[in-house]
């Protein structure tokens, strides 16, 4: 991409790419980013991931407000009727072009109106009516590339109709940030899964790496700090229907040693919904039982506060205990926890003495102190559009698939993600944060084994190229797709004071200067390998 | 320039060895080999830090850098990948320098002791060197093999559990509609997008639910297949599929499925079953050849087949597959020779794994 940095194109260039219209709109917006090289761009959609990188690009994004679109945005919002104006010229435009539209442009036409949604949404320059106009003109062009059920169109567009809705729920003032044309299959906690969400996750799992990464990875830790112990205790934040834990059954039967394998509890945290909770127990019970392992399943409820209360964890005598973290959302959740819900969870481990805390949560690209939301919104959609190209550069052909999911997993998580990134307040969760909340709590980092991090390697290497796996630090392996981390799986042992009663959150860790964050370390006594 | 290495130095040791008039120390084999005494190594050492490490080096860069006369890229080559081997005990391989090192020890094995003995009486770095380098890379493939076997069950063992919980789930979901009642006001639960998972199955399905668009009209249709909800979920036609249906728990198919020699094959979900049976495309092509490769080669008859693919009953199947694979199979190619038939028997033959959309090979060195 520093190619298309360099060459940057004068208002001449436009001409090259756009000879099929002789439009006053488009050469317009090739004004206002001169450091995008229009001419430069392969018809490749499947790089869509790549435009996203070059926007993202930090010698771009240096403006004011960070974003290469604040050029244009003066343009909207210090001329109310140039706005009006330059809202009507893209009707006419499409009308004139019909389909003769190079694939890129037009992908880039719609991520360039999402971020200026965005803009308009939370920018400095705050506008709903324009943010409500550039929605609906997303929405009429999403739904000409016939992407509108989130199915159909090029992966850009239908990346861009989930987005849309994400940020008109925004708009619409629901928290959830759901779009209500869609099929609401988010009901919580339902008894059984829709066989929709269900057979969406079989798919994701099959057509890529992210859930099984890390599911495996926490698993073989837990494996190998528990080897020798006669009973072993999990406690499990989300434990969405326990499919992480039919590996770790059939791994601690079949581990090599000869003797009988330890007495499997598992503890599956709730927030209420005590029935779906129980099917998932007799579902691991059944499956236990057909690999010959020692099982036993308990609940345990969140309290009105979605705080955990370590006392309402039975725990025995002479086991170890394991608490397990997967902030990565799989099925059902759009959410996964609040952030306080989190932490309470985490210093729950301190408190009971576990052995180890496993965590699983997505990453951030870059960590940038600069938290705005229209920052975020564009990281979000930087890691969408790296998770939609990594499923579709593996499975080009099966574009239904991959829009059911898109539509069924994805959507709603990009929905979650926006509403999160809007909402921006201390409560909320961030990405790839608790890490280092463990961190600076004096969580001690335990080692990510060779085998461990082989295991990740193989893994990936059943899936289409492109993934990687890397350590970070000593504890974290973290996949990605290209050059964008998008989850983590890191193993911490839990420090044996209880850390102080008023934890800094997440984001005042964040927002600590890099200094700060050294003095705060060197506090800490954790063990780095 | 290479500072010459005295042959005197080495005389009372063997005079097997002479110094070239390019400064390099060759044997007298019949076939002479490039001695890497320790000033050339040095040297090669230098070169290599200069370029950044021995990752970063390549043979290329490193004769440029070298400046040596009459050291060809094949000697740079070896000793590289042999540097890299024996200078990150700890680190993981890439596929590739594992690959080429397993190759190398195949290849060189005879001629390695040769080498070693001859390096017998050099400083003690080279002998401890070559040893060190095959003891790592045999110990990193046995690890590797290890980890490999290990995943296999493990990933075998996450998609039993996750059939069982689209089992239970249709269950449910069947039981639910059939209290209810009314078709319609299932709008949104239930019925799973047919459109979708079709796609990912054979071409050939249920005439009416050809086009479905959301869950309305197909309610009946769903309805009907209740009883076997997964094939109302994945429609199949093949009467051999209907009736080789196992226990989700005690998943034993009719007759223990042969791992073949490719890890994918286990793997195989729905997803990669349809890439199998999708008409031409490219980037799964190697990987269906060497499914269908795999399947043929070892005798598997066509019902052994539809046993592999029952491993999923989601899977589906029609005889156009076994059309493709009759029509495939003057074109294929055994994969690659080096791997070995991991020959497991699985006694769970329902199967999801990781889609593989592009062929790798997993037998051998990996990370």
């Amino acid at each position: 991409m520093e190619v298309a940095m360099e060459e940057a194109v004068a208002p001449s260039g436009c001409s090259s790419t756009t000879t099929t219209m002789d439009d006053d709109f488009i050469c317009a917006w090739n004004d206002w980013n001169p450091a995008v090289d229009w001419g430069s761009f392969s018809s490749v959609a499947d790089d869509f991931h790549e435009l996203i990188e070059s926007m993202m690009c930090p010698d771009v994004v240096d403006s004011p407000d960070g974003l290469m679109s604040v050029s244009q945005t003066p343009s909207y919002n210090s001329s109310p009727s140039s706005m009006a104006t330059s809202a009507d010229t893209p009707a006419e435009e499409d009308v004139g072009a019909g389909g003769s539209h190079d694939g890129d442009e037009k992908g880039l036409r719609l991520v360039h109106l999402l971020v200026a949604a965005a803009e308009a949404l939370a920018g400095p320059h705050k506008s709903p009516e324009l943010a409500r106009v550039i929605l609906v003109r997303l929405k009429e062009l999403v739904l000409q590339a016939g992407a509108g059920a989130g199915v159909g169109g090029t992966s850009i567009e239908r990346l861009t109709a989930h987005f849309t809705d994400a940020l008109q729920g925004l708009l619409d003032g629901s928290t959830s940030a759901h779009c209500g044309g869609r099929n609401s299959f988010r009901d919580g906690h339902l008894l059984h899964h829709t066989s929709d969400v269900l057979t969406a996750f079989q798919l994701l799992q099959d057509m890529s790496p992210y859930i099984k990464f890390g599911h495996f990875t926490a698993n073989q830790a837990i494996l190998e700090e528990t080897l020798g112990e006669r009973r072993i205790h999990i406690i499990d934040y989300d434990i969405a229907e326990g499919v992480q834990w039919a590996s770790l059954l059939q791994a601690l039967v079949s581990r090599p040693g000869g003797s009988p394998p330890p007495h499997l509890r598992i503890t599956a945290v709730t927030r209420g919904g005590s029935r779906a909770m129980r099917e998932t127990g007799r579902l691991l019970a059944a499956f236990a039982a057909s690999v010959g392992q020692p099982f036993s399943f308990s609940q345990c409820r969140l309290d009105a506060d979605e705080q955990f209360r370590p006392a309402g964890v039975k725990v025995v005598k002479g086991e170890t205990l394991v608490m397990n973290c997967v902030l990565h959302p799989t099925m059902n959740n759009t959410r996964s926890g609040s952030a306080s819900s989190v932490a309470s969870f985490l210093r729950g481990a301190v408190e009971l003495g576990a052995k180890v805390v496993t965590l699983v949560e997505e990453e951030e690209q870059e960590q940038s102190e600069e938290r705005s939301f229209v920052r975020r919104f564009m990281g979000e959609l930087h890691r969408y559009s790296a998770v939609w190209d990594s499923l579709e550069a593996g499975f080009p052909m099966q574009g239904k698939a991959r829009g059911m999911v898109e539509r069924v997993i994805l959507a709603p998580r990009i929905a979650g993600a926006v509403g999160r990134a809007y909402r921006d307040s201390k409560e909320e969760e961030t990405d790839g944060r608790w890490g280092k909340w463990m961190a600076v709590m004096g969580f001690g980092r335990v080692r990510i084994s060779c085998f461990n991090h082989c295991q990740a390697k193989l893994l990936l290497g059943l899936f289409n190229d492109g993934y990687s796996v890397e350590e970070d630090g000593s504890n974290k392996l973290a996949l990605g797709w290209k050059s964008r981390r998008l989850l983590s799986a890191s193993v911490w042992k839990p420090p044996l004071s209880p850390p102080p009663p008023c934890p800094p959150s997440p984001i005042r860790v964040g927002i600590v200067t890099p200094d700060g964050l050294t003095a705060s370390f060197e506090d800490s006594d954790f063990v780095s390998d | 320039m290479f500072p010459s290495k005295k042959p005197t130095m080495n005389s009372h040791e063997r005079p097997m060895c002479v110094q070239g008039d390019s400064g390099l120390v060759l044997t007298t084999d019949p076939k002479p080999r490039l001695r890497w005494t320790v000033e050339l190594h040095d040297r090669f050492v230098d070169a290599v830090t200069q370029l950044g490490g021995p990752d970063k080096a390549t043979p290329k860069t490193i004769m440029r850098v070298m400046g040596v006369k009459g050291l060809t890229l094949y000697h740079l080559k070896s000793h590289l990948q042999k540097f890299r081997l024996g200078k990150q005990p700890h680190k993981e391989f890439n596929d590739q320098s594992a690959k080429n090192a397993a190759l190398e020890l195949q290849r060189n094995s005879a001629s390695s002791s040769a080498i070693m003995g001859r390096n017998m009486n050099d400083r003690n770095m080279h002998m401890n060197d070559a040893f060190r380098m095959q003891m790592e890379v045999h110990r990193r493939l046995h690890e590797q093999l290890e980890v490999q076997k290990h995943l296999q069950m493990r990933i075998e063992a996450h998609g039993k559990y996750m059939q069982n919980i689209l089992e239970r789930a249709y269950q449910t979901l069947a039981a639910e509609s059939m209290v209810s009642g009314g078709y319609k006001g299932q709008a949104s639960r239930g019925v799973p997008d047919m459109g979708a998972v079709k796609e990912m199955g054979s071409p050939v399905s249920y005439p009416s639910l050809q086009d479905l668009h959301i869950y309305g009209g197909d309610q009946l249709e769903m309805q009907h297949q209740m009883e076997r909800p997964l094939d109302g979920l994945f429609p199949t036609d093949d009467s051999i599929m209907s009736k080789k249906r196992s226990n989700p728990y005690h998943s034993n198919g009719k007759g223990p499925l042969i791992w073949a020699d490719d890890l994918r094959l286990q793997e195989l979900g729905s997803t990669a079953a349809c890439i199998v049976s999708q008409e031409e495309p490219p980037p799964s092509k190697s990987e269906q050849l060497q499914i269908a490769s795999s399947v043929i080669d070892t005798g598997i008859d066509a019902d052994s087949i539809a046993n592999v693919y029952e491993a999923k009953p989601i899977l589906s199947m029609d005889s156009s597959r076994e059309k493709k694979y009759d029509g495939r199979t003057s074109k294929l190619d055994r994969p690659s020779p080096r791997r070995d038939p991991l020959p497991m028997e699985m006694m769970n033959p329902m199967i999801t794994g990781g889609a593989m959309p592009q062929a790798r090979n997993l037998s051998y060195g990996f990370c």
